[in-house]
């Protein structure tokens, strides 16, 4: 590492002082803590275990700044990508909530909007969760984002409510050599029901940065689909954690999907932090020319009598390079703990190449766990079989490939947008380098 | 969860905990190149293997003692240990009537009587008493057949042109802290050589035993099968009681040539410690295989069952087209013993193949990891690997953790991994009930299923030490 990788935060943090200050004192409180810790951390390097297959030197070569004024947004461009199930919209462009592209909603149902609003509305929920999921002692990029926190997407739902329409999140990046810190709290409400979208794209092309922080919480007997769609520009890069909190009886479910950046990084966290929680985990990473996909996940079993479901899978054309880290964690007296994991990766070329770690580290006896990882090319056999039917080589292979991939975007709950990625992936898996 | 009647057979103390008074000529303490040079003086070598010893020594000291395996220990003072101790020999002994008669009698307890074994087993011994080798069966028979198998101090004498050639080309100087400790200080170990064509006519075994408190060993081990050779090698273990902790970093180095086999067997039944934790061998173990040749073979079974903490990683370099790693393992942990095992597979070559099986039960208080790596190299076309990790929890204060990491640069490899961990349910345990087997047999009779993967690997004898021991180490934890 030759950048000088403190001063990457330092330069990053500069713009701090400029921020408007919070209306809350606990928020201004937090904010401090955050930048006080980020000032003692140092940004990550291949030294790093968790960051070994991941060097971010790229990166730091280019000091992004805040986008100093929100954009005039490409209205059209942004709205082709608006999910019309969804109920409710919050539309950020370049780290501004735009109130113009959004439709905030603040009902019964659900409040959808801004940090501002939900102080309004319930401050103290609000200080008892915001920052409490995704903690910034250990995490550079956690801390700086916390730092900046400013505008958050709120969404809250009322204990037993059923939010039937879904939410959409986006974050969208118009200008380049900028850096956005989006931030996410989602509160579902004992026995609540919600389906959250977040999407993160771009209208330029260009290298900018995101630095995300998602935090969910999961209340008694709630639940929770997630669907997060990763669809920056080509030169983008990408860091983020998204931590769900379980309370007991809970029910989470996640699709992400990462198909765009230079270098991406997803931190996934789950805590399973009552008895009897549920969740399932699925991944998909389709990376060609020369970018990088990592997704390190972690999965809290914490309590008794959680289950766990996992599916991850790569797919790397080109020299690109995917990374997976599948950390579960059983924890002393989270006994009947049920747990699978599996690690599917496909690699297209001679120049693809995966990272992969399946990592199991159990202290209860009374547990099932395993899991699986697997890393091959596509079956001769059966690219023979689909040729043997008329079908091309190259449509037999990119018939193969997309239906590796719709194993994951398949089970995402929202039509539109399942259609949306299947034909990004489509057209991600057509038309590119063919295996040698 | 553990019944009284099955407490016992978990605590049954280490048998073979006892010092033989041998007056042993022990280097003082500390570690600097004039220590270097008295080992490699007293032992009359060569100046090439003073300078690999003093280069070594120079890297040693700019390296950093690794902190990421999934162990705890207190930190280790270099200074506090003595590097050369060898039982004190008048002269050179022709046969097994002049070994040191109370030398003979720690063997016998140790139910290794060397002239029983010849006779029993057929197999060669060459008996390392702390570092120097004492005796040496058999080594007519396999002269006979063109194999050399020697200490490696003899051989440093006997055929300096194989060891210079060989040393540090598989596990070089600087390859880690430990494997650079040993090459600085190494007294003795075993050599084996096998000739173009030739199958051993038997197996090679070599019993460790380290006896006088406080003086770390660091064995050196070096195999070189020829072209079309095969060899088969044991290794067992067994060290006296201390409460002071005992550091063992050996390296092991195989050669295999053109379409040679290796076969390496282990048993290491090391003191862990008494059940509180205390005392217990500190075991950081360099071993690595390397298939130079088209169509070589190493396999690696291991069963790893004591040591206060284990940290080792038998390895195969799949250089050449073709070849073959395996690696078998079983370790067992107790009361608060650590370990952090497993293995490297590195294909390099076309077509190279290689399977992981490992076996891990976690009892006590203890922690149990496996780490392996699976890398295959950009030029290893077709590389197929298939591991397995199975882990098993006896207990609910123990912990049992998997960290594979595989790393593919080749489309037209193929790997495959999976892990289980389970535990002795009470289902099956009321099924054997049913059937009239009683709760120890049963449990026993699991674990011996669990392991036979494994088990079915090793030589024999070893297959009936190691399924004894098992049973001993272990039975009836479960109630």
């Amino acid at each position: 590492m030759t950048a000088d990788t403190h001063g990457y935060l330092a330069s990053l943090l500069a713009a701090h002082g400029a921020l408007p200050t919070g209306p809350a004192a606990w928020l201004a409180r937090l904010r401090g803590a955050a930048l006080e810790r980020a000032n003692a951390l140092a940004v990550p390097t291949t030294r790093d275990e968790d960051w070994r297959f991941t060097d971010l030197s790229p990166l730091y070569k280019t000091s992004f700044q805040r986008a100093a004024a929100p954009a005039a947004a490409p209205a059209d461009a942004i709205r082709r990508h608006f999910v019309p199930e969804a109920g409710s919209r919050l539309v950020f462009v370049d780290g501004y909530y735009s109130p113009e592209l959004s439709t905030p909603q603040d009902d019964g149902e659900a409040y959808v909007g801004t940090l501002a609003g939900a102080l309004r509305r319930d401050a103290a929920r609000l200080e008892a969760q915001l920052a409490r999921h995704a903690g910034f002692d250990d995490d550079a990029f956690a801390a700086v984002n916390t730092a900046y926190l400013h505008d958050c997407a709120v969404v809250a739902v009322p204990r037993g409510a059923k939010v039937g329409r879904p939410v959409q999140l986006l974050f969208v990046a118009t200008q380049t050599e900028r850096v956005a810190y989006p931030r996410v709290l989602a509160m579902v409400g004992g026995g609540a029901e919600l389906t959250l979208v977040e999407d993160y794209l771009a209208i330029a092309e260009g290298a900018y940065f995101v630095n995300g922080v998602t935090e969910l919480a999961v209340d008694e007997n709630a639940s929770l689909r997630h669907v997060r769609v990763q669809r920056d520009g080509e030169a983008a890069f990408h860091i983020a954690t998204c931590v769900a909190s379980l309370a007991r009886d809970a029910r989470y479910v996640s699709q992400s999907v990462s198909f765009g950046a230079r270098i991406s990084r997803l931190n996934h966290g789950v805590r399973q932090q009552g008895e009897g929680t549920d969740c399932q985990l699925d991944g998909l990473a389709l990376v060609a020319g020369r970018q990088l996909a990592d997704t390190h996940s972690f999965i809290d079993h914490a309590r008794a009598r959680g289950r766990s479901r996992q599916l991850h899978k790569c797919i790397v054309d080109g020299a690109g390079h995917a990374v997976f880290n599948g950390r579960i964690l059983v924890r002393q007296g989270a006994q009947l703990t049920d747990s699978a994991q599996s690690s599917r990766n496909l690699l297209l070329t001679g120049r693809a190449h995966v990272d992969t770690k399946p990592q199991l580290e159990i202290l209860a006896d009374d547990v099932k766990c395993a899991h699986g990882a697997t890393v091959g090319q596509l079956d001769q056999d059966h690219v023979f079989y689909l040729r043997s039917r008329g079908l091309s080589e190259p449509a037999a292979r990119n018939l193969l490939t997309y239906a590796f991939a719709a194993d994951v975007v398949d089970r995402i709950p929202v039509a539109s947008l399942r259609g949306a990625l299947e034909a990004l992936a489509l057209q991600r898996t057509q038309g590119k380098e063919q295996p040698e | 969860m553990t019944s009284p009647a099955l407490q016992n057979l978990i605590e049954q103390p280490y048998r073979h905990g006892f010092v033989t008074e041998i007056e042993a000529d022990v280097a003082p303490k500390g570690l600097s190149e004039d220590t270097i040079r008295l080992i490699s003086l007293k032992k009359g070598e060569p100046e090439w293997l003073l300078e690999f010893r003093l280069k070594a020594f120079q890297r040693w000291l700019g390296m950093i003692e690794p902190a990421w395996p999934n162990v705890k220990y207190p930190k280790i003072d270099f200074q506090d240990i003595s590097y050369y101790s060898a039982p004190k020999r008048k002269k050179k002994l022709a046969s097994m009537d002049e070994v040191d008669p109370e030398l003979r009698r720690t063997f016998e307890k140790l139910g290794v009587p060397l002239h029983e074994q010849k006779a029993l087993a057929g197999v060669a011994v060459d008996v390392i008493f702390d570092s120097v080798s004492v005796t040496t069966t058999y080594k007519k028979r396999l002269a006979e057949a063109g194999v050399i198998f020697c200490s490696i101090s003899e051989a440093v004498r006997d055929h300096p042109e194989l060891v210079r050639k060989y040393l540090g080309s598989v596990v070089p100087p600087g390859d880690n802290f430990y494997a650079a400790l040993n090459s600085a200080v190494f007294t003795d170990g075993s050599f084996c050589f096998i000739p173009r064509g030739v199958r051993c006519p038997m197996e090679l075994s070599t019993y460790f035993r380290i006896n006088t408190e406080e003086s770390g060993q660091f064995e050196r081990t070096l195999i070189v099968a020829e072209e079309g050779s095969h060899v088969s090698y044991l290794e067992g273990c067994t060290a006296p009681k201390f409460d002071t902790n005992q550091l063992h970093a050996a390296v092991v180095e195989l050669v295999a040539l053109d379409d040679a086999e290796i076969k390496y067997s282990t048993v290491q039944n090391w003191y862990a410690g008494d059940k509180d934790g205390k005392g217990g061998i500190y075991n950081f173990v360099t071993k690595r295989g390397l298939c130079k040749g088209r169509n070589a073979k190493i396999s690696w079974t291991q069963v790893e069952t004591g040591s206060a903490i284990t940290w080792k990683y038998p390895s195969c370099v799949l250089l050449g087209d073709n070849s073959i790693g395996e690696f078998y393992s079983v370790a067992l942990t107790n009361h608060h013993q650590q370990a952090d095992t497993g293995t490297k597979m590195i294909h390099v070559g076309r077509n190279t193949r290689s399977r992981i099986i490992s076996k891990g039960i976690s009892a006590g208080q203890s922690h149990n990891s496996y780490r392996g790596l699976v890398k295959i190299g950009a030029r290893a076309e077709n590389a197929r690997n298939f591991s397995q990790c199975d882990s098993m929890l006896i207990g609910d204060t123990c912990g049992a953790y998997t960290f594979p990491y595989i790393h593919a640069q080749n489309n037209t490899a193929t790997v495959e991994h999976e892990a289980t961990t389970s535990k002795i349910g009470e289902d099956q345990l009321f099924y054997f009930a049913s059937r009239g087997i009683a709760p120890e047999e049963a449990v026993s009779m699991i674990i011996n299923g669990f392991v036979k993967e494994v088990f079915t690997q090793l030589p024999m004898e070893f297959a009936v030490e190691a399924t004894k021991l098992l049973g001993l180490k272990l039975e009836g934890s479960v109630g």
